[in-house]
């Protein structure tokens, strides 16, 4: 079925409730329903294997306009319905939840209910997610009318102590996992009820690192955002302003050139590399085989190296410009690419020879945490950890965007859904890339890198995905016509992976739980956190940027 | 002028300063190996007496205990345990300080000294995951324990005497690698279940439970911890060798013996991934005591035959 005919059915299973439909872009349809039909309507798409539910957008539309909106996007291969949902802006704004039918969506809903203030009727977690414990009540940083002296630290309120050294009864006690803990390597925080060495209960909690980058887009010009979302992660920096920079491209209807696209295609690619490396080292140590951890961050040098020469950097590469790239490839980088690739494939090879033959490391990932088509399905799961599953999820192949569709790339998928699977398919997507990366380089279109981008982007909104090496990467990016925009969203893939370390914790050993986490490659990129830290007299407050720099000062002085 | 020799004994030779001065230098040897098998450049040569140093210069906080005794105390029984083990093994390749019929009973119990201190002092504190490496730990004594006795019990009874010198000068004839090759593999993976190295882990491993049931040790106590570990190496690998590799007579083939032992040792801390706590129990109880038990009886039925 082509994206067209989707779009056609989806209409017809939305015919029922829907008040107001738009085709935005061709690839899109813009459904206006009631909140009281919210349920039916996902519940309509949901039966009928509609697509997946990629993201859930919230909008404050200002005062003056005295609406809230809420756009819940389904992704279906290229086709993507958006539901979206008007409710005037008043204290009280509702909607049904929708984690009943699916699952993942609770972290959107709460997410919402955080950081724009919609109250979700029925759901069943109430307790903060991103926002600080000390954030106070009833204010939401993403609303239009928000300051930042409403964002006062409320005292004595922290919702993470534990009841006595956090024996919950009987033999059962909690074990808590960061933010600081020496598995993790970007905060964040999970509570594993064990009794003895078996997992019972798992619960986690994010925002350690929320750096309100959402609310920080809204106050900067087109292009200083570029630099900003590159900022997001610091290992798929590319992915974000590919993203980004591809959105605000469709908006301004400018066309990038064929050799800049190819390029972008390029950086991504070595950037999978990358990420991957890095992420099998991470599970190497997790498990305990610091050999392999080594082994694997040394030769993922090379690549970092080859970024280099080509960007100039190692690690936010920065090579994007808004309608184009700034860092060309010359026959120089040409030759060191496919010099460093040749290496990088012979020894992919040998690490894919290692998971797959190596018995003791095999007793740690066979068969554990299992996750099979139906519960990727479920789940929403995204990415290599949704392939692992037999699950194809990946833009590049669903829906191909820029150079892929000029370079294509083939899925890689396995069926068994175990760690096992999950480092098979991680290192086999390595081994298509590198492929894909030499007939880039061989087959480099000839043109200019840039093209001419307006200074104000034409008022409109759109919606760009990009495969992250950890998943579908989403941004959703409206525009008033001015030289800001209107509102950013970003869904990153990690978020919507988590279900799975959640539900599948519990009822195994402790010591799978590292493993399980490494297991979806977590990021821990979301946006908006305080600088709150105890001052030397004990009390709790606000720090400016002066302030904590002049206090770095003086603490190093003694 | 018997209470001097014991002392020196004790405190210079064999026992106290040069044997943690070997501990130290067998520790480098140990992480130095480890680090250029993984690509790494590894430590100084001084760096584990830096490391001491350091840990002993620094404070020691006293978290939330349940018995304050218990926490200062075990350290220093950690490490005499270790120490007064080393009385009895041949050391450098000479004759134990102390002999005395059935001392290999009393230094594998001296061994076990240290595991059981840290035991201890994970349920001392309040700390979680000093409980659960704690736990670990115990656990994990339970499944090497028997088969490592018994893989010593070998030799002894090939050469008729539960005395380690007597052993010692036994196996110079007999070199029991070639004769129990078993016990000798078992010996050696039991003494890394032992020492907690990789992939006994699991009691220390850092991404699941911080630093295990050491997790609130600082300053001194950790460095007492930390020296008994590297003792109870250098005592573990002379039995080992004493018993396996034809015996210990002299400085270098002791030299030799020993860090081939623990060469062996490295690379399977480097090939090896973690094991659970669950796997390392089915090994030693599927695999490990059955075979050292099989070794046994084939021992007593030819011992039998042959008198």
């Amino acid at each position: 079925m082509n994206s067209e005919q989707n779009l056609q059915q989806a209409e017809q299973l939305l015919a029922a409730w829907n008040k107001e439909t738009t085709h935005p872009e061709a690839n899109r349809l813009d459904a206006t329903i009631a909140a009281d039909d919210l349920r039916l309507a996902v519940s309509a798409l949901h039966n009928t294997h509609w697509g997946y539910l990629s993201a859930i957008t919230g909008m404050d539309l200002g005062p003056d306009a005295g609406q809230m909106e809420a756009l819940y996007h389904f992704c279906n291969g290229p086709a993507i319905t958006t539901l979206r949902i008007r409710l005037p802006r008043t204290s009280d704004v509702s909607l049904p939840t929708i984690e009943d039918i699916i699952p993942p969506a609770t972290f959107f809903e709460r997410e919402l209910h955080e950081m724009l203030g919609f109250r979700i009727e029925g759901g069943k977690s109430n307790e903060r997610l991103f926002i600080p414990d000390d954030w106070p009540e009833d204010v939401y940083p993403l609303r239009e009318d928000f300051k930042i002296e409403q964002a006062k630290p409320v005292e004595g309120r922290h919702a993470d102590e534990l009841p006595d050294e956090g024996v919950v009864g009987g033999n059962k006690f909690v074990i808590p996992i960061g933010p600081q803990h020496p598995a993790l390597k970007e905060p964040g925080h999970f509570e594993f009820t064990v009794d003895g060495e078996i997992v019972t209960a798992a619960s986690m909690r994010l925002g350690y690192a929320h750096r309100g980058i959402e609310k920080a887009a809204e106050s900067r010009n087109w292009i200083q955002n570029l630099y900003l979302f590159e900022r997001i992660c610091g290992i798929c920096s590319h992915t974000h302003a590919y993203a980004y920079s591809q959105g605000v491209e469709k908006l301004a209807q400018v066309e990038v050139p064929a050799r800049a696209q190819a390029i972008r295609e390029l950086v991504a690619g070595l950037e999978r590399i990358h990420s991957h490396l890095l992420w099998l080292g991470v599970t190497a140590h997790e498990a305990g085989f610091d050999t392999l951890f080594m082994y694997s961050w040394r030769d993922r040098e090379t690549v970092m190296n080859l970024l280099e020469q080509i960007t100039g950097n190692r690690v936010n590469y920065s090579a994007n410009v808004l309608g184009g790239v700034k860092a060309d490839v010359g026959p120089e980088q040409a030759k060191a690419i496919k010099e460093g690739l040749n290496y990088l494939e012979t020894r992919i090879r040998h690490y894919l020879e290692v998971v797959t033959t190596d018995t003791m490391f095999l007793n740690r990932t066979r068969g554990i945490g299992t996750i099979s088509y139906e519960e990727a399905e479920e789940f929403g799961l995204l990415g290599p950890t949704a392939r692992a599953s037999g699950l194809l999820r990946d833009v590049r192949v669903e829906a191909p965007y820029g150079a892929y569709t000029r370079f294509p790339i083939s899925g890689v998928t396995e069926t068994n859904g175990d760690l096992e699977a999950r480092c098979v398919v991680r290192l086999k997507e390595l081994l298509v890339s590198c492929f894909a990366l030499r007939t880039i380089v061989d087959n480099l279109p000839e043109g200019p890198l840039t093209t001419k981008m307006p200074r104000k982007v034409p008022a409109g909104e759109t919606i760009s995905r990009v495969e992250a090496p950890r998943g579908e990467l989403f941004y959703y990016i409206k525009s008033n016509g001015t030289e800001h925009p209107a509102r950013v969203h970003i869904r990153t893939p990690s978020l919507c992976n988590w279900v799975s370390v959640l539900e599948k914790a519990v009822g195994r050993q402790l010591a799978d739980v590292p493993m399980l986490i490494a297991g979806m490659d977590p990021c821990f990129s979301c946006n908006d956190r305080l600088v709150t830290t105890v001052g030397t007299s004990g009390d709790r407050k606000t720090w400016s940027w002066k302030q904590l720099r002049e206090y770095g000062i003086e603490y190093y002085k003694r | 002028m018997n209470t001097l020799t014991s002392l020196t004994s004790l405190l210079i030779f064999p026992a106290g300063l040069t044997l943690l001065l070997m501990g130290m230098l067998y520790e480098w040897t140990d992480r130095k190996l480890v680090a250029r098998f993984q690509n790494r450049t590894g430590p100084r040569w001084f760096q584990p007496i830096a490391d001491v140093v350091k840990l002993f210069a620094k404070e020691q906080i006293t978290p939330g205990i349940k018995n304050p005794f218990l926490f200062f105390g075990l350290p220093i029984v950690a490490i005499s345990g270790a120490l007064t083990a080393a009385l009895y093994v041949p050391l450098l390749g000479f004759t134990p300080a102390h002999s005395l019929p059935g001392d290999l009973i009393v230094t594998i119990y001296l061994l076990s000294l240290l595991t059981m201190c840290m035991g201890l002092a994970g349920w001392n504190t309040s700390s979680r995951f000093a409980l659960v490496g704690a736990t670990r730990a115990l656990t994990q004594v339970f499944a090497y324990e028997a088969p490592f006795l018994l893989a010593l019990l070998g030799p002894a009874m090939a050469a008729g005497s539960w005395q380690i010198s007597v052993i010692n000068d036994y196996a110079a004839n007999h070199w029991f690698i070639i004769s129990q090759p078993v016990g000798f593999i078992i010996a050696l993976i039991g003494l890394m279940g032992k020492l907690e190295l990789p992939p006994f882990d699991a009691p220390e491993a850092e991404t699941e439970i911080v630093a295990g049931a050491l997790t609130e040790y600082s300053g001194r106590g950790l460095a007492m911890f930390k020296i008994g570990k590297s003792v109870e190496l250098v005592v573990g690998i002379t039995l080992v060798s004493a018993f396996y590799l034809g015996g210990l007579h002299g400085i270098l083939p002791f030299l030799a013996k020993t860090l081939g032992v623990l060469f062996v040792m490295t690379m399977f801390q480097v090939l090896l991934t973690r094991m659970r706590i669950d796997q390392t129990v089915g090994l030693w109880w599927r695999y490990g005591t059955i075979l050292v038990l099989a070794q046994i009886v084939i021992i007593i039925l030819l011992k039998g035959g042959l008198s």
